[in-house]
C-alpha cells in the first residue's frame, strides 16, 4: 500500500501534475499525438508518404554472426509515457531507475539504457533532429516514438533504419491487427506501435446535470453547447479532423483532403471563437473540475488515467479520432540492434500490460488485456484500453496531408487561435 | 622572442602595452559572450526573416519582403493588444508600485529590507506557476469570485473574468510589478531628505513638496520601471495564452505559433525584428521626451 500508489486518485495523478507544471509540454505531448489510424484503408494517390523503395527490407542478407547488444540505449519518449513506481509516479517525471520495464530490460540484456523524456510535441523534435537526418549523421538518439504522419514523413524520406524481423518476433506476433496494414508501411519494416489514443467528446456528468445541460451525443450537440463553456483542442488535426467529420466530410487517408473543406471548419467554428471558445491542452480536466468547461474535444488516455469521478470519454455519432505514437530507429542510430530489443521487449503482453497499467493508452499488443487482468482487475474491459468492435469501426485517422494541406491547416488554426 | 625584438623595445614598454591592453582583454569575455550569444544569433535571425522556404525544403536567404510585409500587416489586432495591454499594466504597475515605493523608502524604517524582501518573494516561484496559479484565482468558482457570488451575492452567478482581456491585463500587472517597485525604490531612496524639509521651510504644502521636489527627483525611478516593465509585457505570451483567449492573443503569442506551429520561421523572424525596433523606437521618443539629463540624475 505503501509503496503500490492509489490508482484514480482524483487529487493528484502524474497527468494532473504534469498539468500544472508543465502547461507547454504535456499538453503538447497529447496534443501533439494526432493520428494514426488502424484502418487499413489503402491508399489514396495522395497525401500519405510511403517509404522509398530503395531502402533495404530488414533482410540479413550476409550471414551476419549473431550481434551483441550495445549500450547505452539512447530512448526519448513523450513524458509520463512509459510505467514509473515511486516517487516519480506522483511526479510524473522519469528518473533513473523509476521505470520497472526500463530496469527489467537492463538486467535482462545486460545493457544501459539512457531514457529521456525528451519529446513534448511531434514538430519540435522534428525541428531538433531533422538537420542531423538531412546531414545523415547520427541523430543520438537510438529510439524514438513519433506520431504517425512524422513517422510516414522521416521513413519516406529514408530516414529510418529497417527493422530486423528475426529480432522482433514479440513484435511480429503480437502487434494488433487493427495496426497493421498501414499504408506508409504496410509491413511494419520501419516502424512498431507505442500507444495509440482517441481523440472524442469528453465532459463530467456531474457538471452537466448541474447545469442542466443535456449530454452532448455528438459533434453537432458539442458545438451547439454555450460557447464560452467549450474548448477545443490546441493539436490542429484533432480539432480540425473532428470538424470535418462534423460536417459530414472525410477525413480519412482513403481520400484527399480538400482545401476547400478545411476553410469550411474553420468558417464553422469561427462563430463559436467569437462566442467565447478556448482552445485547450488537456487543461480542460482542470477546467471541468472548476465547472469552467461543461464540454470539450479531449484524448482519451487523459479521461482513463487522470478523470476524477463523473468525467466521460464520449465517442461521438459523427465518429472518433484515432492516432498512434510509433517507436522508429532513426538512421544512422548507433545501438539498433539493442533498440530492436527493445522493441521485442515492450512486446511481450507482460510488459505491455505493465505499461499500459500505468499510461492508460489504447494498447496496440495483443494478448495485454489478459496479462493487466492480474495487474488491474477490471482494466482487461476498459474501452478506451482496449476498444470494442463498434469504436474500432468508427476510427477516422487525420493525419497525412499534403504539404499544401498541412500548411492550409496551419494559417486556418492560427488564425482560430489568435497565434 | 627573438633578440632583435628585444634590444628594440626599451625596458617596461611590454608592460606598459600590456597595461593599455587590459581594459580590453577585462573586457574579452563579456564581448565575446555577447557577440556569440547576442549580435550572432540577431544576424541569424534577421538572415532568416529574408529567407522563404521550409522546414522541409529548408530556408534560404532570398533578401524577400514578404514576412515584413506579413508581419506589419497580417496580425493588427495582437500588435493592437500587445500595445494595449502593455500600456495598460504598466500603467496599473506604476499607480501600485509607486506609493509601495514610497512608503518603503520614506516608512520602511528597520523593516525596509524586510518590505524589500517581500516584494521579491514572489520571485522565488516559477513564473509559470504563478500564472497558473492566477487561473485558480481567477476561476468561475475561485476564492474571489465564488466569494462575490455566493456569500455576498453582488455579482451574477454567470460572471467570469478567466479568458478575457482582465484576467489577461491582471496576470501581467502582477508578474510584472516588482520591476516597477525596486526602480522606483533606488530612485526615491537616494532623495535627500533635507531637500524636502527645504521645502516645508519654503511653505510648501505636502502635495507641493511631493509635485515640485519628489516626484522629479524620483524620474530617473519612473523612466526605468517603465521601461523594464514595459518592454517584458510587450513580448510576454504566456499571461495571454494561460489567462486568455483566442480573442486576446499578443505580439508574442504569434511569434510562439509561427515558431512552433507552423515552423515558418521567416515570418516569426520578422516578427521579432519588427517588435525590436518598435520597443526601440519607443524607448527613444520616450528618453527624449523624458529629458535626458534627468536621468543621469
Amino acid at each position: 500500500m505503501a509503496t503500490e500508489p492509489q490508482r484514480f486518485n482524483p487529487d493528484l495523478t502524474r497527468r494532473r501534475f504534469l498539468q500544472g507544471t508543465a502547461f507547454a509540454g504535456v499538453a503538447a505531448f497529447l496534443a501533439a499525438c494526432t493520428s494514426g489510424a488502424p484502418e487499413s484503408n489503402p491508399p489514396a494517390s495522395i497525401s500519405i508518404p510511403t517509404p522509398p523503395p530503395a531502402t533495404p527490407t530488414p533482410a540479413p542478407a550476409s550471414p551476419t554472426p549473431v550481434p551483441s547488444p550495445t549500450g547505452p540505449l539512447k530512448f526519448a519518449n513523450w513524458p509520463a509515457y512509459i510505467d514509473l513506481t515511486g516517487k516519480a509516479y506522483d511526479t510524473g517525471e522519469y528518473t533513473k531507475g523509476s521505470s520497472p520495464t526500463i530496469e527489467q530490460f537492463k538486467k535482462a540484456i545486460g545493457v544501459d539504457v539512457d531514457y529521456v523524456e525528451a519529446i513534448e510535441d511531434n514538430k519540435t523534435f522534428y525541428a531538433k533532429i531533422q538537420p542531423q537526418l538531412q546531414a545523415g549523421t547520427p541523430t543520438g538518439w537510438d529510439l524514438i516514438v513519433i506520431t504517425d504522419w512524422l513517422a510516414a514523413k522521416v521513413i519516406s524520406k529514408g530516414w529510418a533504419e529497417a527493422i530486423d524481423h528475426g529480432n522482433v518476433p514479440n513484435a511480429v506476433n503480437n502487434l494488433q491487427d487493427s495496426l497493421k496494414n498501414q499504408v506508409w508501411d504496410k509491413n511494419n519494416d520501419f516502424h512498431f506501435p507505442w500507444q495509440s489514443g482517441m481523440t472524442g467528446i469528453g465532459f463530467n456528468t456531474k457538471v452537466l446535470a448541474s447545469a442542466k445541460i443535456a449530454e452532448p451525443k455528438s459533434l453537432k450537440d458539442l458545438y451547439a453547447i454555450q460557447s464560452s463553456k467549450v474548448s477545443f483542442l490546441t493539436e490542429s488535426r484533432d480539432t480540425f479532423g473532428l470538424g470535418l467529420l462534423k460536417l459530414g466530410k472525410s477525413a480519412d487517408p482513403s481520400s484527399p483532403t480538400i482545401l476547400d473543406d478545411l476553410q469550411a471548419v474553420h468558417d464553422d467554428i469561427k462563430p463559436l471563437v467569437e462566442k467565447g471558445l478556448i482552445f485547450a491542452d488537456n487543461s480542460y480536466l482542470k477546467n471541468f473540475a472548476a465547472k469552467k468547461t461543461w464540454a470539450a474535444m479531449v484524448w482519451s488516455g487523459d479521461l482513463a488515467s487522470s478523470g476524477t469521478e463523473g468525467d466521460t470519454f464520449k465517442v461521438p455519432e459523427e465518429g472518433v479520432m484515432i492516432w498512434t505514437d510509433n517507436m522508429v530507429i532513426p538512421k544512422g542510430a548507433v545501438n539498433k540492434y539493442t533498440a530492436e530489443l527493445m522493441i521485442n521487449f515492450v512486446y511481450d503482453p507482460k510488459i505491455a500490460a505493465q505499461i499500459e497499467d500505468y499510461v492508460y493508452y489504447v494498447c496496440p499488443v495483443k494478448g495485454a488485456d489478459v496479462e493487466i487482468k492480474k495487474l488491474d482487475p477490471g482494466a482487461e474491459s476498459n474501452p478506451l484500453i482496449f476498444p470494442t468492435a463498434d469504436i474500432v469501426a468508427k476510427y477516422h485517422n487525420f493525419q497525412f496531408l499534403t504539404d499544401d494541406a498541412e500548411a492550409k491547416l496551419d494559417e486556418l488554426y492560427l488564425d482560430l487561435t489568435g497565434g | 622572442m627573438t633578440t632583435a625584438s628585444v634590444a628594440a623595445t626599451p625596458p617596461g614598454a611590454w608592460r606598459r602595452r600590456l597595461f593599455a591592453l587590459g581594459p580590453y582583454l577585462l573586457l574579452a569575455p563579456g564581448l565575446l559572450w555577447l557577440v556569440y550569444f547576442f549580435i550572432w544569433p540577431a544576424v541569424q535571425m534577421f538572415l532568416m526573416s529574408i529567407s522563404s522556404g521550409t522546414l522541409d525544403t529548408g530556408f534560404r536567404v532570398t533578401g524577400t519582403l514578404k514576412p515584413y510585409t506579413d508581419a506589419l500587416t497580417k496580425f493588427s489586432t495582437q500588435w493592437g493588444n500587445s500595445l494595449l495591454y502593455g500600456a495598460i499594466s504598466t500603467s496599473l504597475d506604476f499607480l501600485i508600485g509607486f506609493p509601495v515605493a514610497y512608503t518603503i523608502a520614506f516608512r520602511g524604517g528597520r523593516y525596509k529590507n524586510l518590505l524589500l524582501f517581500l516584494v521579491i518573494a514572489p520571485f522565488f516561484t516559477s513564473f509559470l506557476i504563478r500564472t497558473i496559479s492566477w487561473q485558480i484565482l481567477l476561476g468561475d468558482e475561485g476564492p474571489v469570485l465564488a466569494f462575490l457570488k455566493h456569500t455576498i451575492g453582488v455579482i451574477p452567478v454567470d460572471f467570469s473574468i478567466l479568458y478575457s482581456p482582465v484576467a489577461v491585463i491582471a496576470g501581467l500587472t502582477y508578474n510584472f510589478l516588482p520591476f516597477m517597485i525596486l526602480p522606483l525604490y533606488v530612485a526615491l531612496e537616494k532623495i535627500d531628505i533635507r531637500t524636502l524639509e527645504a521645502a516645508g521651510d519654503l511653505y510648501a504644502n505636502a502635495w507641493q513638496t511631493f509635485r515640485r521636489v519628489t516626484f522629479p527627483l524620483a524620474l530617473p525611478g519612473v523612466f526605468a520601471g517603465t521601461i523594464l516593465t514595459f518592454i517584458p509585457t510587450m513580448g510576454d505570451y504566456v499571461n495571454a495564452e494561460l489567462l486568455g483567449s483566442p480573442k486576446t492573443r499578443m505580439i508574442g503569442n504569434v511569434i510562439q505559433g509561427r515558431f512552433l506551429q507552423s515552423t515558418d520561421y521567416p515570418t516569426a523572424s520578422a516578427l521579432s525584428f519588427v517588435l525590436m525596433a518598435g520597443i526601440l523606437i519607443a524607448v527613444l521618443i520616450y528618453a527624449r521626451a523624458l529629458g535626458t539629463e534627468q536621468l543621469t540624475g
